[in-house]
């Protein structure tokens, strides 16, 4: 059905947002399947803030977190203009994509984890999936440097052109 | 797929680099000796990923290969920062002359880096080193 050319520069703007939307929900499903669960605390701490903004907490402490488009409010993509960043702020983030060393956290719980472990030896200085050996007494959920690997060694760029053409994909008036 | 010549594209110029400097500094690439994570002294650690591996290429002469390359640099604590930056900076220059070097004729690996994510600095409160990292997706192209 024809559409009246008045809406033009709203329905644009509408299927943008959502098609924004939809991205960041594709790209932060990514990578939680590209990071480690332990508890799933950290898979549930992904967040589209403008850039530079502050992201929340992690959403619940176990089991992996799945997003849909609730997570990203389109509130939060009214504005023109703005950079958007996709962050997590879990509290141990750091440890968790490699960035720097791994550290003991005490307040892990204990049990199983979320996702299938690799068992090895961390030596002291090493990051978190730099484990060696095939036996030892330390674990790993995600390969070692999951999130560099997945930023740039492509996954990232197919997640956002899945993302995009789902959300274009769902436009409406423009048939 | 030859995963071990797009390693050795990458590895032999940070390699040299490091060798080039006054004293030279140890590099250790991935599946390396976990003693060496121990030592005091200074040492740089490379560990190369692939990610995207069987991307469809409009020619089959030639395979199409994506991933990432992280380095970590590591120098004594308390010694300031200059010596972790000047082993970095020869590490991204030779990414630089990488990536001004034209593709040579018949087989062989193409390869390029793209931005560098970083550095980064860290002390850890309980370990020996300063800590220096940064990181680059790659893309290779393998002729046959």
């Amino acid at each position: 059905m024809a559409r009246d050319l008045k809406f033009l520069v709203k329905d644009l703007k509408d299927v943008t947002i959502r098609a924004a939307r939809t991205t960041c929900v594709q790209i932060m499903n990514g990578l939680v399947e590209a990071g480690p669960g332990y508890s799933g605390e950290f898979s549930s701490a992904w967040y589209a803030v403008p850039k530079g903004d502050s992201p929340g907490g992690p959403r619940k402490a176990s089991g992996l977190y799945k997003y849909d488009l609730r997570n990203v409010p389109a509130t939060k993509f009214q504005t023109s203009g703005i950079w958007y960043t996709i962050v997590n702020g879990a509290p141990h983030a750091d440890v968790a994509m490699d960035l720097t060393p791994y550290v003991y956290d005490p307040d892990r719980p204990d049990g199983k984890a979320v996702k299938p472990q690799t068992t090895g030896y961390r030596p002291a200085n090493a990051t978190r999936g730099q484990l060696t050996g095939s036996k030892g007494p330390n674990t790993s959920t995600a390969p070692k440097d999951w999130w560099p690997t997945y930023s740039v060694g492509g996954a990232l760029s197919k997640d956002l052109a899945r993302g995009f053409r789902t959300g274009f994909g769902k436009a409406t008036g423009f048939s | 797929m030859n995963y071990q010549s797009i390693r050795a594209a990458y590895e032999v110029p940070i390699a040299t680099a490091c060798a080039a400097l006054s004293p030279a500094v140890p590099v250790f690439f991935d599946n390396l000796a976990a003693s060496t994570l121990t030592s005091t002294s200074e040492y740089v650690m490379v560990n190369i990923t692939f990610g995207l591996t069987t991307e469809v290429a409009l020619k089959a002469d030639f395979d199409y290969v994506r991933g990432a390359i992280i380095c970590r640099v590591h120098t004594p604590k308390g010694k300031g920062s200059a010596r972790n930056q000047t082993i970095i900076a020869a590490i991204t220059g030779a990414f630089q002359t990488l990536n001004a070097t034209p593709r040579a004729a018949g087989a062989g690996v193409y390869a390029r880096v793209n931005q560098i994510d970083g550095p980064t600095f860290d002390a850890p409160a309980d370990l020996p080193h300063y800590i220096g990292r940064f990181s680059c997706g790659f893309i290779a192209s393998v002729y046959t």
